[in-house]
């Protein structure tokens, strides 16, 4: 059985359709990169896997539950929100604010205690942060910040990973760290993870699978079925070429090649 | 100060003050540190409808007032979520609202109670032993609240949308909040009074917001400096025979101004060079 099972799925904000019947499956420990232009439902797609949204139609099953039930294994999927500023006032340092990763998961009236904060210190470690853990979270730069949210998302040891963006807004070195940390801890754990991107190339060298969404699922597969130069103009509406170099393929978007 | 305690009503104010500066410095973190100042305002001012109301229907006005403010922090929250406005606007609809039918059950009184003028001011030195007694079960129900969803709490200041990503129920965890800041109201009617409550429950919380970057340690200067405050304003009324709420409030005040001057956070941190 799949790890997450989208049949069929229909998501709208009101009258306005966000995803139409969309319908896939990973297995465990799958890398999934998600790309397609702004507004065709990316995120949304990751808020239906967590349960924050509901679809008009269709079924999500993620970790061998649907429906209402969903919230209960919120808390074993780790998920890095698009970004967002960290308030730069708020009282809490940066090992402290990791550990509220491990809030849901240790329920009411529990505190995390030694255990937890050698975790968080592992855990820190593994993300590059191991000399910023007494900082104020929100003094972190962009990059930082990134690598911060994911940590946290990894407090509870979670069995999927969704990244929404986690490169957006960042300098081309801090990227590459990103995807290539991302990469790491996929295969150190195997983690099934959705990572949303905007950028093609960055994830080709990871994923086992693509998806190309605008609304519905537009490709599904892997890199050599996707990323083929009509799939991708039909999607963003523009002249792509696909260049192949060593077994790996770079997409250049415009005019380029005009 | 000798002769001042040994008056049944300054003892009981000494009381009632540290009480409502307990309660309000607890729950004046989560009202700043989640920008609930204008909620705590509508939620405060909710109150005047239910003491309207006790008045008119001739009940105690502090009950009607629980039901008032419980129930105005109630719509607040539902309206925001069901009928996805911003909490701001809800709150805008239902302080009015509140306030509209407090002029009302006023107005269908036969004869103008000027009793409603304690409610609005505060007469910290006309708190009983039976105010005390209700002001204490409630101070320790807000606390006891507080305690048990300590850290859930802090991730909803921290980060709502990871806090309902992670499974917690962010919106029942929203609705206790304002419930404890209408409990909080409750308990600070009698002492500080509907229009200066506000000031008890943002401007110790604040003041400490300015002295310290660690979460657990906010709450704990909160309280010293509301407690201060509170006891620091009780005698410098009674020395200088002015309204004891009125000058709680100005010494909050002016040790605000002071923390604001002279806070760390103005110093610029050595590793980021932000002010830290």
């Amino acid at each position: 059985m799949g790890v997450i099972e989208f049949s069929g799925v229909t998501v709208a904000y009101q009258r306005t359709i966000a995803l139409e019947e969309v319908s896939f499956g990973l297995e465990p420990g799958e890398f999934l990169g998600i790309i397609g232009p702004n507004g065709s439902g990316k995120t949304t797609l990751l808020k239906t896997v967590l349960g924050l949204i509901k679809p008009v139609k269709g079924r999500v099953r993620v970790l061998g539950v649907e429906g209402e039930k969903l919230a209960q294994v919120r808390h074993r999927i780790g998920y890095v929100p698009q970004r967002k500023p960290v308030d730069p006032n708020f009282p809490v340092s940066v090992l402290d604010a990791v550990l509220m990763g491990t809030y849901p998961a240790l329920g009411f009236m529990r505190s995390p205690g030694k255990k937890e904060r050698e975790k968080a210190l592992k855990v820190l470690a593994a993300v590059g942060l191991e000399g910023s853990a007494r900082h104020i979270a929100g003094h972190l730069s962009g990059g930082q910040q990134q690598r911060f949210f994911l940590a946290r998302a990894l407090m509870p040891e979670p069995e999927v990973l969704l990244l929404d963006e986690p490169t957006a807004g960042v300098d081309v070195a801090t990227r590459r760290q990103i995807v290539e940390l991302v990469s790491a801890l996929h295969q150190e754990r195997n983690l099934t993870t959705l990572y949303v991107t905007h950028d093609i190339n960055e994830v080709m060298p990871c994923v086992d699978r693509l998806m190309l969404l605008n609304r519905r699922v537009q490709a599904f597969g892997g890199c050599a079925d996707v990323i083929r130069p009509e799939v991708l103009e039909k999607l963003y509406g523009i002249r792509v070429l696909v260049l192949e170099e060593e077994n790996r393929r770079y997409v250049i978007v415009g005019d380029q090649h005009g | 100060m000798a002769e001042m305690l040994s008056f049944g009503f300054i003892r009981n104010a000494i009381l009632g003050s540290v009480l409502v500066a307990t309660v309000g410095s607890v729950i004046g973190v989560f009202v700043v540190l989640r920008g609930l100042a204008f909620a705590g305002a509508g939620i405060a001012h909710a109150a005047f409808g239910g003491v309207a109301l006790g008045f008119l229907l001739g009940i105690d006005p502090l009950l009607s007032a629980i039901l008032f403010c419980l129930g105005t922090a109630g719509l607040i929250s539902l309206t925001g979520t069901k009928a996805n406005l911003r909490q701001d606007t809800a709150t805008g609809i239902f302080f009015s609202w509140t306030m509209a039918l407090g002029v009302i059950f006023l107005g269908l009184m036969k004869r103008y109670d000027t009793r409603v003028y304690g409610y609005l001011f505060g007469n910290l030195l006309g708190v009983t032993k039976g105010n005390i007694i209700l002001m204490a079960i409630l101070t320790l129900f807000v606390i006891m609240l507080v305690l048990l969803f300590y850290k859930e709490f802090k991730l909803l200041a921290f980060d709502e949308e990871m806090a309902q990503a992670g499974g917690l129920p962010t919106g029942w965890l929203n609705g206790l909040q304002l419930g404890l800041i209408a409990l909080t109201v409750v308990v600070s009617i009698k002492a500080v009074g509907i229009i200066l409550i506000e000031a008890l429950l943002v401007i110790p919380a604040a003041t400490a917001y300015q002295l310290t970057n660690r979460y657990g340690m906010m709450f704990v200067l909160s309280w010293i400096l509301s407690v201060g405050a509170s006891l620091g304003g009780l005698v410098l009324s009674y020395l200088l025979n002015l309204p004891s709420g009125a000058t709680i409030v100005m010494v909050a005040a002016l040790l605000f101004a002071l923390a604001a001057i002279f806070s760390p956070k103005r110093r610029k941190c050595r590793v980021c060079g932000r002010e830290a």
